[in-house]
């Protein structure tokens, strides 16, 4: 019996095949089963008592979560939501992956939790990987299990955001918004955290980070740990309901932007923003500040998923990169193509993230940039890593570092 | 499935790859096959198995091996056709041209284009056009539909107006035979008159005489700018009078869309500009070609209409063209929530006919008492035909099928053809004797016989009867 929404939204899709030109893992593969309406004619034929067979898991696994058919698709089917749904019940049935299991426990962990868990990682990491020349990632020193020598990690950080902030002093005179980082700007990028408060306080504002803030839940939305999901949410929604006074909720992640977007309950006349959305509100002051200040740098963007199809911002940014850069920021082919990431996908499906990765890669070449920007810290990561696989010597900033540093040189 | 089925795919299988078909190229698995069996016309039907083949060697094996068991061999583009084309059935083998995705080559010298049916149509474009190319047929699928499929289809577009439908591009073919034997029709040459034309009896033979698997498409030079221009009427009498008066005076317009008064109610509100509420007939005009031929021509289409029109509306830049186009755009889905189902027909009609047709189908509206919205290309007179319903209620179903037997009936009385782009398939074959009479069927049935004597090929498409 075909009951829940969901299930319900699976009719809406006619098959006319849209999602065909541009789902990135159908342009590699080329296969049927592969493609939104593929999977969604196979999730539709099971019904709810029916064992899942070895093939129908594999096409619901092999999805980015990009959500390029759902932007594309003239009838609006929520297809990541019925994609969610299908490993939902794929987990209901069949178990949880162990590696992502014991993830997510750390993720709601209070006491053994991720941030412990990482520093530890730090002094593994020292042994096991070397830094990049040039990035902020690493690559193995000695053969691992499941890594090749090109597999970039992100470099584990001695201290966290949070480790700065204990020391960082309130500003009473500024207007407070409340800064959501995410986890991977908190645990592996906290320069990034750093540069956006820098740039929110030199317009005003004091970035107040609740420490108690949880991951956004959109990893274990997307492994289909409904329950996870469910308990993150509601973890968060109380620390926004404590700072409801405070009306903005920033973030420079485009996938925690995407995922706190879709929380039912947030607080009356609470809103999420990404940075980006937020700058552009404040354009005029910010273009005062910047002035004539230009990166004298050639900068290209590649456009988040989570971002331009899971938010629809693609002019903001592009905005801020021609405050920053001017004449020299440069449009790449296709900036709007998925980079392969796909959260954990990248490593699960290693081969075909990276051919996914390759033209984005040339793409990115071709425009003969020097910085590859994108608002996503996943992203950045898949682009060192993409970098290094072809030998290019551009490096991966999130817009907002490129404007912090513009706006420190500028006061010098 | 039964044990000889299943002892038959297997042999069949083995022979293959004793032919060159790798693992990769064969689809055996339930969940695989299962998504090469449906269309955009919601029809579904699991194929015995499902073929890759990536060259025209193992197209020849293929149907040389099938033809030889007797086997049912199904080719399949893109399948977002309309009309069931490429809807196999579950003893039939889907042959996927998907894979066969090479441009060959671009002939800048002869503007020819020699590419592999799996190519997307909109990727083709955007290939030539980096070289100041133009291969004009626009099927609204061209982003994701094939060559190969839009040529077996012979798929048109808004644009046919002016450059016609893809079987005006098609300058030749490679194709194999149902015995695994290649042929080889048309050629470069502009004048060709070498024997029977098979290049043109293939474009549009809907994958039942042959498999297509080389194209040679003509291709032109890209017009320089485009003007939209978005005109309101008062009646679609008036509109069909604006529509000859631009022919008459020498205006090329490469677009001529419609929108009849329930497409106007229904997407009125999401409109960008505001449209007079007397306004029953929307054009949706698009001029091509160099500036100042582009600009002479806009000219007179304002001085011609600045009497007769409601409204004018011409975009001065990108954004406001987009903003013209969202009417036509926002149309599907607006429709759609007219009623839970629509049954959707592509008739064509002499340009001339089309107000005609259009207060007939009215009156046919009030009859069944449901929803008939009619929009277009008004241009080259072909006309998609929604019928509104709930399919789930009987009568209403019931009232849907009477219609649609009333609109076919309508639209050959005044000259007309049952499908203008998205063909016969398995939707429209039970209409095809009012169509033609039985003499010209016996003609278009000894072709199928001589090309494929055993009806193996794409069988149940085309003709009433699917035991030729």
């Amino acid at each position: 019996m075909i009951t829940s929404p969901w299930q319900q939204e699976l009719k809406k899709c006619v098959k006319c095949g849209a999602c065909m030109a541009v789902c990135p893992i159908y342009r590699q593969t080329g296969r049927e089963e592969m493609v939104a309406r593929g999977k969604l004619n196979l999730i539709e034929r099971l019904d709810d008592n029916n064992e899942l067979p070895p093939g129908w898991v594999e096409a619901v696994d092999y999805c980015l979560l990009c959500c390029s058919c759902e932007e594309n698709c003239p009838k609006g089917v929520k297809i990541t939501e019925i994609i969610a749904n299908a490993r939902h019940r794929q987990t209901e049935q069949l178990g949880l992956n162990p590696i992502k299991k014991s993830a997510f426990t750390l993720l709601k962990n209070r006491f053994f939790s991720l941030p412990k868990f990482l520093k530890i990682g730090f002094w593994i990491q020292w042994l096991l990987w070397r830094r990049l020349p040039r990035h902020s990632g690493l690559v193995r020193r000695l053969p691992l299990p499941g890594l090749d020598d090109k597999t970039v990690i992100p470099a584990l950080p001695r201290q966290h955001l949070d480790d700065f902030l204990k020391k960082r002093q309130a500003a009473p005179d500024l207007k407070p918004v409340l800064y959501f980082p995410g986890c991977a700007t908190r645990y592996l990028y906290p320069q990034m955290g750093l540069d956006l408060l820098y740039v929110l306080e030199r317009l005003g504002f004091q970035g107040v980070v609740p420490k108690e803030l949880n991951c956004c839940g959109m990893v274990t939305w997307g492994a289909g740990d409904q329950k996870s999901n469910k308990e993150l949410k509601q973890r968060n929604l109380e620390i926004f309901r404590k700072h409801s006074d405070i009306k903005e909720i920033v973030t420079g992640c485009a996938s925690c932007g995407h995922a706190l977007k879709e929380y039912e309950d947030l607080p009356e006349g609470c809103e999420i923003l990404d940075i980006s959305e937020f700058l552009f509100r404040h354009r005029e002051k910010l273009e005062e500040m910047v002035g004539t200040d230009r990166l004298e740098k050639k900068i290209t963007y590649h456009d988040p998923c989570h971002l331009r199809k899971g938010q629809g911002i693609t002019s903001q940014p592009r905005w801020l990169l021609k405050l920053i850069a001017g004449e020299n920021f440069v449009e790449m082919r296709h900036p709007e193509r998925c980079c392969g990431a796909g959260g954990t996908f990248g490593i699960s499906h290693k081969e075909i993230s990276r051919k996914i990765l390759a033209e984005k890669t040339h793409d990115t070449d071709a425009t003969g940039a020097e910085i590859v920007t994108s608002g996503c810290p996943g992203c950045l990561l898949q682009l060192t890593e993409g970098a290094l696989l072809t030998d290019s010597k551009w490096q991966t900033k999130h817009p907002i570092s490129l404007l912090a540093d513009l706006l420190r040189k500028g006061k010098r | 499935m039964t044990g000889p089925v299943n002892l038959i795919r297997n042999q069949f299988v083995e022979e293959l790859k004793n032919s060159g078909f790798t693992a990769r190229q064969i689809v055996v698995a339930d969940e695989s096959r299962a998504c090469y069996g449906y269309d955009a016309t919601r029809q579904s039907a699991d194929p015995l198995l499902v073929l890759l083949p990536e060259n025209r060697e193992q197209v020849e094996s293929a149907m040389r091996l099938a033809a030889k068991r007797k086997l049912k061999i199904f080719p399949r583009g893109a399948a977002s056709g309309m009309s069931g084309g490429s809807i196999p059935s579950n003893d039939g083998i889907i042959l996927s041209l998907t894979r066969m995705k090479r441009i060959l080559e671009i002939d800048q010298e002869n503007m020819i284009a020699t590419v592999e049916p799996g190519v997307v149509t909109g990727e083709l474009q955007e290939e030539v056009s980096r070289l100041g190319l133009f291969y004009p047929p626009d099927p609204a699928s061209l982003a994701f539909s094939t060559i190969g499929g839009n040529v077996a289809e012979n798929a048109g577009g808004p644009r046919a107006v002016k450059y016609g439908v893809t079987a005006n591009y098609v300058m030749g073919l490679e194709a194999v035979l149902i015995n695994g034997e290649t042929i080889r029709c048309g050629n470069k040459c502009i004048k060709s008159v070498s024997g029977y034309d098979l290049t043109s009896l293939l474009v549009g033979s809907e994958g039942t005489l042959a498999v297509i698997t080389k194209i040679l498409l003509k291709l032109l030079a890209a017009p320089e700018t485009v003007k939209t221009t978005l005109l309101a009427f008062s009646s679609m009498t008036t509109a069909a009078h604006a529509i000859n008066a631009m022919f008459k005076n020498q205006i090329a317009p490469s677009t001529i869309e419609f929108l009849d008064h329930h497409s106007i109610n229904a997407v009125r509100d999401e409109l960008p500009f505001s449209l007079p509420q007397k306004a029953d007939t929307v054009l949706l005009v698009e001029i091509d070609g160099t500036t100042t031929s582009v600009l002479s021509q806009s000219q007179k289409l304002k001085e011609l209409f600045k009497d007769d029109a409601l409204l004018l509306i011409e975009a001065q830049n990108e954004s406001e063209r987009e903003q013209l186009w969202t009417a036509r755009r926002r149309l599907s889905p607006a429709i759609a929530n007219l009623a839970p189902h629509k049954i959707n027909e592509d008739i064509a009609v002499p340009r001339a006919a089309i107000p005609t047709v259009i207060t007939r189908l009215e009156k046919l509206a009030k009859k069944i008492a449901l929803p008939i919205v009619c929009f277009g290309h008004a241009g080259d007179g072909n006309i998609h035909v929604n019928v509104m319903l709930d399919k789930d209620d009987p009568d209403q179903a019931q009232r849907g099928h009477r219609a649609i037997d009333e609109i076919f009936t309508i639209t050959l009385e005044l000259g007309g053809t049952l499908s203008g782009e998205h063909g016969i398939g398995n939707t429209k074959s039970a209409y095809f004797d009012k169509e033609w009479n039985p003499p010209t069927i016996a003609t278009m049935r000894a072709i199928k016989q001589a090309f494929d004597p055993d009806n193996l090929l794409n069988p149940g498409k085309i003709f009433p009867d699917p035991e030729i």
